[in-house]
């Protein structure tokens, strides 16, 4: 559909010929989901109205969730929230027609995976604990400071949360080479992600084949009973395959 | 290869999707974008979210770093030694984020998303 009033919002990028999941609510409210399909192609688009600011929070989740419910079940190119043609012609002229090769060879890299996201936090005392336990210096520290007006020690306990900090950040880097090995056998492909948060202890996107989602779903659970004591881990997912798109060979147009 | 079954219910949260945050760090940040796509505004009301998270290795880390090593008893009780997984480590191995974006593509939100996310923009730079 297309008009003066309203444009085509794109989600993904999917086979041709995909028949989609009854009941996607569309971003914007009100319209239906559809797929346009083109050669190899379909592109799972919705009409938006143009004078409709998008990024509320029920977009954003509109959106994932289309998308999401889709990788559960298929390949897809997941596109960036926000991503608008002027028309369903435009959809087929410009975004598909134009990227055709290219997408097929994406889709074919992908075909059959989808993405799993481990996040772990830290038990902040038991990480604590742990690095005064393996460093004796800072220990020390730790004790002369215990009970001392925290005003007349600011810097001290600056040193020692420094000093904690670094130990910190160097058992994150072998927790993670510890994910990696014991997540790699399952995977198709793993990214270790920036961590931002001082209690993150892994933060890890995985491109697992459907296949194998229930060994790489085992190892996770092996991996949360190994780390009980002092990580907590979260595992989002199926999600489109976010973290693994292939980028545009070389001499493509981009 | 196989993993050997476990015991007991798992210890692993699952979140078929996730909060906010979650689904913003994937569909703002990742996805493809492709030069065809008009502007469409977008607003910030919820993008706030996103620098809200914090940065390691501040003073403010250090200081609540400082106060749990205040609150710890060490001569107590016995924990876990993590030291020995200190001791043996090797070389970084995060490798920094993998960009999905295919190349020099442009997008119609991401300069307004740059511009509402202020510095945490700086290190994200574009493939060309």
């Amino acid at each position: 559909m297309s008009g003066e009033d309203s444009a085509t919002y794109v989600y993904a990028v999917v086979g041709a010929g995909t028949d989609l999941p009854e009941g996607l609510e569309a971003v914007g409210g009100g319209t239906e989901v559809a797929v346009i399909d083109h050669g190899k192609l379909g592109a799972v688009v919705s009409d938006v109205a143009r004078d409709r600011p998008l990024g509320k929070r029920a977009d954003l989740i509109a959106h994932e969730t289309v998308v999401n419910t889709l990788a559960r079940e298929l390949t897809v190119l997941p596109i960036r929230f926000g991503g608008v043609v002027s028309d369903d012609r435009a959809v087929v002229d410009e975004l598909l027609s134009g990227n055709h090769d290219y997408f097929v060879w994406a889709l074919e890299q992908l075909e059959g995976s989808h993405q799993f996201v481990l996040h772990g936090r830290y038990d902040q005392d038991e990480l604590v604990r742990g690095v005064l336990e393996s460093d004796p210096q800072l220990a020390e520290l730790g004790d002369s400071l215990r009970g001392k007006d925290p005003d007349a020690t600011y810097y001290e306990r600056i040193r020692l949360g420094e000093g904690i900090s670094e130990q910190v950040e160097r058992i994150r880097q072998a927790d993670a080479e510890h994910a990696v090995s014991a997540l790699e056998p399952f995977a198709v492909a793993l990214a270790v992600k920036e961590i931002a948060d001082e209690d993150g202890a892994v933060h890890v996107a995985a491109l697992v084949h459907r296949d194998h989602r229930s060994d790489f779903e085992q190892a996770v659970d092996a991996l949360g009973d190994e780390w009980a004591d002092r990580v907590t881990l979260q595992l989002l997912g199926p999600v489109a395959p976010y973290d693994f798109l292939p980028e545009a060979p070389d001499g493509e147009e981009g | 290869m196989t993993v050997s079954q476990r015991q007991g219910p798992s210890r692993v949260e699952r979140a078929p999707q996730g909060d906010l945050a979650q689904v913003i760090d994937l569909i703002l940040d990742k996805g493809l974008v492709i030069d065809v796509f008009v502007k469409v505004s977008l607003v910030g009301i919820e993008l706030i979210t996103i620098d809200a998270r914090i940065v390691i290795a501040s003073v403010d880390t250090y200081l609540r770093f400082a106060e749990a090593t205040n609150r710890l008893d060490l001569h107590q009780k016995g924990g876990k030694d993590l030291g020995q997984m200190v001791g043996g480590m090797t070389e970084n191995a995060a490798e920094g984020k993998t960009k999905g974006a295919a190349r020099g593509m442009l997008d119609a939100g991401k300069e307004k998303v740059d511009e509402m996310r202020g510095e945490r923009s700086g290190s994200r730079e574009r493939k060309r």
